[in-house]
């Protein structure tokens, strides 16, 4: 069964795509913060992983996900961001740009709320294109 | 016409000079006379004349003599008329080259001298019309130089080559260039758009172009770059550039951005939590699992509660700000205050097993202040001293006087805080986010408005936590006088 990695500030959230998931079957872990999720990394090889950008920082997931792509064994596992910070103000960037994108080593940017079919289409999406 | 003009009549015959002097009093001028070249002198270091009558030939100081001294103290000042002898014309001639006007010829008739005279006068007119204007000029361009470099906005005005002609001190201090090392605008900018304005509103074959307004950035400055025509008598003269600070408006901009960036995130987060437990309640996975749903429907029902929690404390804060807020000050015993608070939440303190206590003093500690304000600090103080416990810990509260201060220490035996933690504690929307707070639920205003609330009644707040130990919040307010 494919493995999903959710790492989010919101507790709720997270049990809430963790049940979802698992009923489709995957199997799903989960952190709270950056700290944990790294730590639940070294051992839980995920096929895809969801990161929420605005944690204990309000750019943690792109630390995060930056510190993700430094490890050889994860380097190629996609990343879906999920972000409540609005596009037009805040932060600005632009997944459509291949060099941005790069430097912020996420594959797609969803934004908050997403609805859960429109996520497991993501994540099926993503592990297609793997194989 | 005129009227109040000085005359200097100067000539060593008697009857020549009462006879000038008669016709010109009634002329309406007024005449001074001297019988020689000395007294003339004496007169003219008294006096600066509008016009002087010089005989040419006078015994000792002559009338050359005489001249020279007037073109040399009083040049364009005072109008010089020769009055010679036949004889000597070409003296006469002579003199009017080296700075006389014009010259007179004995003997003449009154006709002769009023016709000279009258071309004098209008020497002198002309002669004062261009000084006044010529200081006039002056004084403009003083005062508009003066003013362009007491100006707040940088000024750069250029010629068509785009050659800098003028730069106030504040475009200097603006752009970090000098006037005197700066040989085109090419060193003042290196932005090829802005040169690129530059250039074409200094072209006089572009025609007159409208304004174009710039931003960038140079030492931690934000700058805006307005770029014009400079229209001189109708025609495009050069380029004029306009240098602005809006550093502030630019912070203050980019502070409103990240409030409403926060607001938005915090108003999303919870409703991204809910709708996801809807989709899942919609699965129908849980449809024979009736206390599932039930449980995730609670989860709904307090987020929902925090998100309504959040929008009311917004709108306090926008009504704060605003100053809209209305007070009822009154004489208030803190210590009730307190009492009360803590009775509101003994009841969740004691579902969690927290023992809650307050320590107040004999004496009653009073305050000045709006009853509704004291309850939210320590509202909020208490719910979080509960919130960020552990089960069976402690929450003391104890309230002592201070040097005229009330001091209110409230202490939780929580997860605690680490300083990066706690650096941006009163700001809005910080939470300490990580695993031990994830599941606990708050605006991320709740300490920010305690902080605004105690800076209306100028007190402070502090902390200090110890991780996996607990926190202390000390509050301070003046306390009421004479109490």
């Amino acid at each position: 069964m494919p493995k999903i990695f959710i790492i989010d500030d919101d507790d709720d959230l997270l049990k809430a795509q963790r049940l979802f998931l698992e009923e489709k079957g995957y199997t799903v872990e989960t952190a709270l913060d950056t700290e944990e999720g790294l730590r639940v990394l070294k051992s839980f090889k995920p096929d895809v992983i969801i990161a929420d950008l605005m944690m204990e920082h309000y750019d943690s997931g792109f630390v995060f996900c930056k510190k993700v792509k430094d490890e050889p064994d994860l380097r190629s596992v996609p990343i879906i961001m999920q972000t409540a910070a609005p596009r037009e103000l805040g932060y600005k960037f632009d997944v459509e740009d291949p060099v941005k994108r790069e430097w912020m080593k996420v594959n797609e940017i969803l934004t908050k709320p997403v609805p859960l079919d429109h996520l497991l289409g993501k994540i099926e999406q993503y592990l297609q294109r793997k194989k | 016409m005129m009227e109040g003009m000085d005359v200097a009549v100067i000539d060593d015959e008697e009857g020549m000079r009462e006879g000038i002097a008669r016709i010109l009093r009634k002329h309406g001028f007024s005449v001074d006379l001297a019988r020689d070249g000395e007294t003339a002198i004496e007169l003219l270091k008294q006096k600066t004349y509008d016009l002087a009558f010089v005989d040419l030939k006078m015994p000792g100081i002559d009338g050359f003599k005489v001249t020279e001294y007037i073109n040399e103290k009083y040049a364009l000042k005072t109008v010089v008329i020769i009055v010679s002898a036949l004889a000597t014309v070409e003296a006469a001639v002579e003199v009017t080259r080296h700075g006389a006007f014009d010259f007179l010829v004995k003997p003449f008739t009154p006709a002769d001298l009023l016709q000279v005279t009258e071309r004098a006068v209008q020497q002198r007119k002309l002669i004062q019309d261009r000084e006044k204007y010529l200081s006039e000029l002056n004084n403009e361009r003083t005062l508009s130089r003066q003013l362009i470099n007491a100006m707040q906005e940088g000024v750069v005005v250029l010629n068509i080559l785009t050659e800098p002609v003028l730069m106030n001190p504040k475009a200097e201090y603006f752009l970090g260039k000098n006037f005197r090392e700066t040989k085109n605008v090419s060193d003042l900018f290196a932005d090829e758009k802005i040169l690129a304005a530059v250039g074409e509103a200094a072209d006089p074959s572009s025609g007159m172009t409208a304004e174009r307004v710039f931003e960038i950035e140079r030492n931690q400055t934000m700058l805006k770059i307005r770029v014009a025509s400079l229209i001189r008598e109708d025609e495009v003269g050069g380029a004029i550039i306009i240098v602005e600070d809006f550093t502030e408006d630019w912070k203050a901009e980019q502070d409103k951005n990240r409030f409403i960036s926060m607001v938005a995130h915090e108003l999303k987060s919870p409703i991204a939590a809910i709708i996801n437990y809807i989709n899942v309640i919609l699965t129908g996975m849980f449809d024979a699992n009736p206390e599932k749903i039930h449980e995730l429907l609670a989860r709904c029902n307090i987020r929902g509660e925090a998100l309504l929690e959040l929008i009311r404390d917004l709108l306090d804060i926008n009504k704060r700000d605003s100053g809209k807020m209305e007070k009822s000050i009154e004489t208030v015993d803190l210590g009730e205050v307190l009492e009360a608070q803590s009775d509101f939440y003994r009841g969740q303190a004691e579902g969690n097993g927290i023992s809650l206590k307050v320590t107040t003093p004999s004496e009653p500690v009073v305050v000045k202040a709006d009853r509704s304000d004291l309850d939210r600090i320590f509202m909020n103080l208490i719910s979080n001293g509960l919130k960020y416990n552990r089960e069976g810990g402690k929450l003391d509260i104890d309230l002592q006087r201070e040097n005229g201060l009330c001091k209110v220490t409230v202490r939780d035996t929580g997860i605690g805080m680490s300083p990066e933690e706690m650096k941006n504690l009163f700001q809005e929307f910080y939470r300490v986010r990580n695993r031990k707070t994830g599941s606990i639920s708050g605006t991320g205003l709740g300490l920010a408005t305690v902080k605004r609330v105690l800076a209306e009644y100028n007190g402070r707040i502090s902390v200090d936590s110890v991780p996996d130990e607990g926190s202390v919040f000390t509050v301070f307010l003046p306390a009421s006088p004479g109490a």
